[in-house]
């Protein structure tokens, strides 16, 4: 700075007598003029005139020593200067208010693609050369703007060293290149307001400048949020919309708020550092611009964190937290320093919240299907809703897989393990060591699921019935974990395996349950009659054996045929396993025993069926037929 | 009874069993916590509604020996709203120790409660927004801080001249703008001061308002409807629910509404019209008199206020209102060099609104950070009673 004392006084009084009439000349309290027009709106020339006149004067008033000699000079410099720091302070309004509506939402929020768009990562390398080649600086700085603003204004000031100086500012160099900073206010208009702010700050205006500039910013960003579709809902709000209403809200936060931390309150983090240089006032200003707007985008998700829990709700609080925990990186980059940590502290906060409801939902879970009341039995044995309900609920479990395996810490059964009661349900988790808690929640799920279908079937009046429910039912469970490879990972081939052992088990009982009555009247015992000789058999006995043979068959057909096993290679295993044990047995007995009743009365009453009748009527089983086909017989 | 329960049957006959066991032992000890809440709550509020002389002078402050009762102990002073946020949270945390602790869960998911525990929980949503609201106004007031420290700058400027007075000037109408502001949506830029037409000076009342388009909650929320809305259904409880747990459940819910009510009052916020209107306390309680004698205090001069308009009543801003008209007037009849008597008045205003921005500039921020903790608060406890709720469900009726 120059010393007062290498002036000459008549000199100094002249230079600055012509810089306070350059001055006077603006003072839009005077002159009408000055009251019509702006003087950034004017030539160039005038700018910079008033500028350098602005700097003589100012140059005057902190220089001069409070001295009597220079007492009159000085308390009118400063008048002077007060005149002009009004009009800068209204310059510096008319040209942030002349670039508030540069901001166009729908390219970004359709286009979330980061290669559109200059990274940080991009911004930094080029930054990096500026200094020695100014020309490419340009060159880069040109392309950037192409890349961001499709419609790009043309910018002749790519070689602001403001600019390029301060963004080489940043240092730190981390991994969110999700970051996509734009021009909020033109290249041009971010020198002028670089040459105003600059000025009142020196002549110590810098709350004036920071109301200023603080608040046409700050209703900059309220109109960037309206046209984001971020509009207000207070909590309460939010707890009276419907699920369905939310969900798509939510959809909606997660595209806006991406835009929002990473484009918007990025870019203007970056206004504030090229237009301020740094120092408190940079980071005071652009809290005071955002702060409200961050705390209103993060209402919404804070609602959801608090909303009361319930399964449903549990993939959608996922996608909240994973799409925060994704934002945070970038957030912490953005609200880097100590005023701002505040809305850093919110967002983790609610991360965490939604973790907590995540976690909270599982159980709530586990506890819904525990606790699903319904008592009317499904007809024909087949997948009960819950089932497939929850198998669903599963395989979604497993698309999250990533972030639920950080999130669920916990083995499940807590409050529920408290009793050796043999009614409750277990899991023996000596065989499941070494699985993830989620894992392991997973398999509780299904221990859950398969305990409540166990106490469904006992609905079933049928003994056979019930099982070929548990069959179906547990089958369709061992179906959709191999469907899904995330699923079977989780769930594991071990206990895979046991709920195969489980669905084979109750096939066999209900072969055992249906077919063992069946297949007791094609025994030979009681139809030999002892001490003859002659025939050996009993013809009133085997007469019976048949009546009651066909009686039971034509039972059976007629009910099973109306159950139902929905997969087909189940159906047709079952079918293959009980004609093995049918057909053979009452073939042999045929091939026995048919002489004796053909050669008396009536064969035909006894003789109904033949073995191809027989293979055909087992065809009709667990077709889950409304009503029985009728069932053929020989002639 | 459904078979699918029975095997429920005996487990939570054994849990019942317990319970009533439980319940008779802990009848007597119930009944003095209750008594001790009551008491606790009435000397928190005698002390807001009186406060103590400070034990001692603190040092190096001439401010505090200059008034008997030092102002900024006084009731709607920035320092009693935060020792307010304080003894909120001392109630709350006393509160939720009664309501939840070592108490079984399927007791506050019976009659009377499955209607009170939910009101209850729809009333802390409500001050959640409240809340928000809140913090945002303190913005508002910072705001206003910043326009006084302009003018306190400019006027401690030596020597005083032209210039000096006109930027505090300046700073001062804005102020004296944003202060009388009503709550509503519609002042927005531009308004409030002629002179839209000329190009320089367009706009030029921006600056002393941080318009009301900045509120952070809901286009339609007001926050007299809010208060109005959680006083809805709070009602004493009579009869046998008036010896047990409702009555503790009544007394924190109406502290809640005080604490809200005397918050919007304080500060900026939207939509205030008929926030005066009376809390349903009834005056006879004894833990309830000096919260009463507060509300009255306050109900009074929000009465006097509402009618020419105000921003809110918090002590800081009413002193700063007028010591801004009367700095205002001063500036009018400036002429350099200043009269010796009239600076000499004027000096010692400057200082006074140097110590309320020294203050603000200490205690606002602390301010918000407490309310952004019972907003916390507020939300664990929330989630905690939900979370009995939930067990208590599980151990109930199925709710799928």
């Amino acid at each position: 700075m120059e010393s007062p004392d290498i002036r000459g006084g008549s000199d100094a009084a002249t230079t600055l007598e012509t810089a306070e009439k350059i001055i006077l000349r603006w003072d839009s309290t005077t002159s009408e003029e000055a009251k019509e027009n702006l003087i950034f709106q004017s030539d160039r020339d005038e700018v910079d005139r008033y500028l350098q006149a602005v700097d003589e004067v100012q140059r005057l008033v902190s220089s001069v020593s409070i001295s009597d000699s220079h007492h009159h000079h000085e308390v009118k410099a400063r008048s002077t200067i007060q005149i002009a720091m009004a009009r800068l302070e209204d310059e510096l309004r008319n040209i942030l208010l002349s670039q508030t509506s540069t901001f166009e939402p729908d390219s970004l929020l359709l286009d979330s693609s980061a290669s559109a768009f200059a990274t940080r990562a991009d911004l930094e390398d080029n930054t990096e050369t500026v200094g020695a080649d100014e020309g490419e600086g340009e060159e880069q700085e040109q392309e950037e703007m192409n890349l961001v603003l499709p419609d790009g204004s043309d910018s002749n000031s790519g070689s602001d060293p403001g600019s390029s100086r301060l963004s080489s500012r940043r240092s730190s160099c981390k991994s969110t290149s999700s970051i996509r900073e734009i021009d909020l206010v033109s290249t041009e208009a971010v020198s002028d307001l670089r040459s105003i702010v600059h000025r009142m700050i020196g002549a110590g205006y810098s709350r004036e400048c920071l109301q200023v500039y603080g608040n046409v910013r700050k209703s900059a960003m309220e109109t960037i949020f309206k046209q984001l579709g971020i509009v207000k809902l207070g909590i309460g709000d939010v707890q009276r919309l419907d699920w369905e209403a939310v969900e798509v809200k939510i959809r909606r936060w997660i595209r806006a708020a991406k835009v929002c931390v990473r484009v918007v309150f990025s870019s203007e983090k970056r206004l504030c550092e090229q237009i301020f240089d740094g120092g408190e006032i940079e980071e005071t200003c652009f809290m005071e611009i955002v702060k409200s707007s961050a705390l209103q985008l993060f209402t919404f998700p804070e609602a959801i964190s608090i909303s009361r829990r319930s399964p449903e709700k549990l993939f959608k609080i996922l996608d909240l937290h994973d799409a925060l925990a994704d934002l945070l990186p970038d957030m912490e980059e953005i609200f880097n320093s100590e005023s701002s940590e505040t809305i850093l502290v919110q967002a983790t906060e609610i991360q965490s919240r939604l973790a907590e409801a995540a976690r909270g939902t599982l159980v709530e879970f586990e506890n819904a299907i525990f606790r699903e009341p319904s008592v009317v039995p499904v007809p024909g044995g087949t997948i009960h809703p819950l089932t497939r309900y929850v198998m669903n609920y599963l395989n979604l479990i497993a698309d999250y897989k990533e972030t639920l395996e950080e999130l669920v810490m916990s083995k499940p059964c807590a409050g529920l393990k408290c009793t050796n009661d043999p009614v409750k349900p277990d899991m023996d988790l000596s065989q499941l060591e070494g699985r993830t808690p989620l894992a392991l929640h997973c398999i509780w799920t299904m221990v859950m699921l398969q305990f409540n279908l166990e106490g469904k079937s006992l609905h079933y009046k049928d003994e056979a019935l019930s099982h070929i429910f548990i069959m179906n039912n547990v089958h369709y469970i061992v179906q959709k974990v191999k469907s899904s490879p995330e699923l079977r990972e989780i769930i594991g081939d071990l206990y895979l395996r046991r709920l195969t052992g489980i669905f084979r088990h109750a096939a066999t009982k209900y072969q055992r349950a249906t077919w063992v009555r069946v297949l007791n009247s094609l025994r030979d015992e009681g139809l030999h009659v002892s001490g003859s000789f002659s025939s050996g058999v009993s013809k009133s006995a085997l007469r019976e054996r048949f009546k009651a043979f066909n009686t039971m068959f034509e039972e059976v057909h007629r009910v099973q045929s109306t159950w139902s096993v929905p997969d087909a290679q189940l159906r047709e295993e079952l079918r293959i396993s009980l004609s093995e044990h049918l057909i053979p047995a009452y073939r042999s007995f045929l091939g026995r025993f048919r002489g004796h009743i053909e050669s008396g009365r009536h064969p035909e009453n006894y003789l109904k069926y033949s073995v191809e009748n027989l293979e055909t009527a087992v065809l009709d089983f667990f077709e889950g037929y409304t009503t029985a086909p009728h069932l053929r017989r020989s002639q | 009874m459904r078979p699918a329960q029975d095997n429920q049957g005996s487990f939570l006959g054994r849990i019942s069993i317990r319970r009533n066991q439980f319940t008779d032992v802990n009848t007597e000890q119930e009944q003095e916590d209750l008594e001790l809440f009551q008491k606790h709550i009435a000397d928190r509020f005698t002390e807001l509604l009186s406060p103590p002389p400070p034990p001692q002078q603190p040092p190096s402050d001439e401010t505090n020996t200059v008034a008997p009762v030092p102002a900024t102990e006084q009731i709607m002073s920035v320092t009693w709203l935060r020792k307010l946020m304080d003894v909120f949270l001392c109630c709350e945390a006393e509160f939720k120790a009664i309501l939840l602790m070592g108490r079984d869960p399927t007791q506050i998911s019976k009659p009377p409660f499955d209607r009170l525990v939910p009101e209850m929980l729809d009333r802390s949503i409500k001050a959640l927004d409240i809340c928000t609201a809140v913090v945002n106004g303190i913005d508002s007031v910072r705001h206003y801080q910043r326009l006084a420290e302009i003018a306190v700058a400019a006027l401690e400027q030596r020597p005083l001249g032209d210039g000096n007075v006109r930027r505090a000037k300046r700073a001062l109408s804005n102020l004296l703008i944003a202060l009388s502001i009503e709550d509503k949506e519609n002042v927005s830029g531009g308004g409030g001061r002629s002179g839209g037409s000329s190009a320089a000076s367009k706009g030029g009342a921006t600056i002393g308002q941080l318009k009301s388009s900045s509120w952070a909650v809901g286009r339609n929320w007001s926050a007299a409807k809010q208060i109005h809305a959680m006083t809805a259904n709070l009602a004493p409880p009579r009869g046998n629910e008036a010896a047990g747990l409702p009555l503790p459940m009544f007394i924190m819910s109406t502290v809640t509404v005080f604490v809200m009510w005397v918050l919007t009052a304080a500060v900026p916020c939207q939509e205030r019209a008929g926030l005066a209107n009376h809390l349903p306390v009834p005056k006879h309680l004894n833990w309830a008199q000096s919260l009463v004698g507060i509300h009255e205090k306050i109900g009074d001069e929000w009465k006097k206020k509402e009618k020419k308009g105000s921003a809110g009543l918090m002590e800081e801003m009413t002193r700063m209102e007028k010591l801004g008209h009367s700095l205002v007037e001063f500036a009018d009849g400036f002429h350099y060099p200043a009269e010796k008597e009239a600076a000499e008045s004027a000096a010692a205003q400057v200082a006074e609104m140097a110590e309320i921005c020294r203050r603000m500039e200490e205690e606002l921020v602390p301010l918000q950070q407490q309310i952004r903790e019972v907003f916390h608060r507020i939300v664990r406890s929330r989630a905690e009673i939900l979370e009995v709720l939930e067990q208590a469900g599980k151990l109930s009726a199925p709710v799928v």
